[in-house]
């Protein structure tokens, strides 16, 4: 459905994205994850055709983005980072626009609008001003506006951004009601939202994929390490060096009376942890095993020497 | 074609529902109404002492020409206020979208540039051409008490509404260029106002060649020659061109969106 080819885009010497290569098949929904700044909106500008790439190639459903882009833009329902939403229509008038800006159906008209209003549970206020809606409303209805002319492609820049949990929760509902019937492109630097949501997941860093695979196959790529965490009464140095050298434990960070150890992820390693610090006294308060997550991978993907900033960029 | 509607009718929808146009409205119908009952009252007097002289010279051809003493001045009164009404009612044309980053909904959506252009203009227009449409009104009124030569005040009405779409093409434009409004509408006006000046060329320049060159660029020229009652070739050619050249600027700007 989708196929993007050595896709780049250079500001001066500066590359927002570097040569990306991938595609997304029809139906499938894809999550975009990466830091902030990483190329994500970059990339899904290029897709819509926003914006124009300094080189390379992009086909959505066959049409070349830049030879033939109003066959490409009827396909394409496009929820930027801030919802495009007029604040002097109602919600009713501005998905009435936008169906009819995208060329829909003329007789479906009000059939579309209330599918859309339906989906996103914005039938209380469809005859409200949108500026005197809250923000997590305007955001509802800028997802109504990708949705209600029933593109093939849905392509959502970061589209639970500003809702309360409830409504998050509700958006990744419809996102997988979606599912089956659109391709979604989504793009979030909230990690559950793509485990919750997507079947395949592409991490972008620094305008490069450092990897794309499903969830599954980034998790098996995985296995084999896992993270033990311990809080301790007594810490002293000798504690975690000790730790260090046990069996099956790669790494040992002390901070104050907390460590986090690296470990192979068995079972036996955590024990081996336990019975070495209760042995030692140091007074073992807390210990959370855990295999490595998403996240766990996110942060070592994306990660380099500036670690702190990437850390940022995975707020969950 | 539907694009063009569907920008076209949102921005008119959105401009009538707006308090800056019934502000503007209210204003202008404000200013036009006194200075013209002035105006005509002005006019009903020294008629009426030219024709006391005229039939004691025992003279009966000719009179006071109501075409020029009221509705000429109040033409011009109507282009004046058009030229800042205008630069207020298309301030937010493409300034706002920006801002708003409604923009991006109008880019991704499969409308060309020229669509976006022609409906943002016609968008405009329509509620500029709503206040011209106003200040026909006293002429109109004018006439159920006096008999008036129609000629001369609907080719001058031509004239006018070609002139303040002229105005409407340069305030799009002038709002294209950046995000806010407050901009567009200086640079509007700046604009409007020199449209005005250029004709100016032909008094500080020798060379017959020149002077005429300017003498057809001149604004002035062509609406005096609307005002004057003829509906000529040359003029309506020259205000449709600087509408067609500054839409066409438009499109220019809002295509480049893309490539930065």
């Amino acid at each position: 459905m989708i196929e993007i080819r050595e896709l780049t885009k250079a500001y001066g010497p500066h590359k927002a994205i570097d040569r990306l290569n991938f595609s997304v098949a029809r139906g499938e929904v894809v999550g975009f994850l990466g830091p902030n700044g990483a190329g994500k909106t970059t990339t899904m500008k290029i897709i819509t055709g926003f914006m124009a790439p300094t080189s390379g190639e992009v086909k959505v459903a066959g049409f070349d983005v830049f030879e033939e882009p109003i066959e490409v833009k009827r396909r394409i329902g496009y929820l930027p980072e801030t919802p495009p939403v007029y604040g002097d229509m109602t919600v009713q008038e501005y998905l009435r626009f936008v169906a009819n800006l995208k060329g829909a159906d003329k007789t479906k008209m009000n059939q579309l609008v209330d599918r859309a209003i339906e989906k996103t549970n914005l039938g209380d206020v469809r005859k409200r001003l949108i500026q005197n809606l809250s923000k997590g409303f305007r955001q509802r209805v800028g997802i109504s506006g990708a949705l209600v002319a029933d593109p093939e492609i849905l392509i959502l820049d970061e589209p639970t951004v500003g809702l309360d949990p409830r409504q998050v929760a509700e958006i990744r509902a419809l996102i997988k009601e979606l599912a089956g019937q659109h391709t979604i492109i989504l793009s979030t630097h909230i990690l559950p939202e793509v485990q919750a949501s997507c079947q395949r997941i592409i991490i972008i860093n620094r305008g490069q994929i450092v990897a794309e695979d499903s969830l599954d196959g980034l998790s098996k790529r995985m296995t084999g390490s896992g993270t033990v965490a311990v809080r301790v009464r007594r810490p002293t140095p000798q504690l975690s060096d000790a730790l260090k050298s046990l069996n099956g434990v790669r790494k040992a960070n002390a901070e104050g009376n907390r460590i986090q150890l690296e470990t192979d992820g068995n079972e036996e390693t955590a024990e081996r942890i336990a019975a070495h610090i209760v042995q030692q006294g140091a007074g073992l308060l807390e210990m959370k095993s855990q295999a490595t997550d998403l996240e766990g991978i996110f942060l070592q993907l994306t990660s380099s020497e500036e670690t702190q900033g990437a850390k940022e960029g995975a707020t969950v | 074609m539907r694009g063009i509607l569907a920008i076209a009718g949102k921005d008119l929808r959105s401009l009538f529902f707006s308090p800056l146009f019934w502000v503007i409205g209210g204003l202008c119908t404000l200013v036009w109404s006194i200075l013209y009952v002035i105006r005509l009252q002005q006019f009903a007097v020294s008629s009426y002492q030219m024709q006391m002289q005229m039939a004691m010279q025992g003279q009966s051809e000719g009179g006071a020409n109501i075409h020029f003493d009221v509705f000429a001045a109040h033409i011009s009164l109507v282009n004046f206020i058009m030229i800042l009404a205008v630069a207020a009612l298309t301030m937010r044309s493409f300034a706002e979208e920006k801002k708003q980053r409604t923009f991006d909904l109008l880019l991704t959506s499969p409308v060309n540039a020229t669509q976006i252009v022609i409906g943002k203009f016609l968008g405009s227009l329509g509620v500029a051409w709503a206040l011209v449409a106003i200040s026909f009104l006293h002429p109109l009124a004018t006439s159920t008490i006096a008999s008036i030569d129609w000629g001369p005040l609907l080719a001058s009405y031509i004239g006018l509404l070609l002139l303040v779409a002229s105005y409407v093409a340069l305030g799009m434009f002038s709002s294209s260029l950046t995000e806010s409004a407050v901009l567009a509408v200086v640079m509007s006006l700046i604009f409007s106002v020199g449209i005005w000046f250029v004709g100016a060329g032909s008094e500080i320049l020798d060379s017959p060649t020149w002077v005429a060159i300017f003498e057809h660029l001149s604004v002035g020229t062509h609406f005096v020659s609307f005002i004057k009652g003829s509906i000529s070739t040359a003029g309506i050619v020259f205000f449709l061109s600087v509408i067609f050249l500054y839409c066409f600027l438009t499109q220019r700007v809002v295509e480049s969106n893309r490539w930065r």
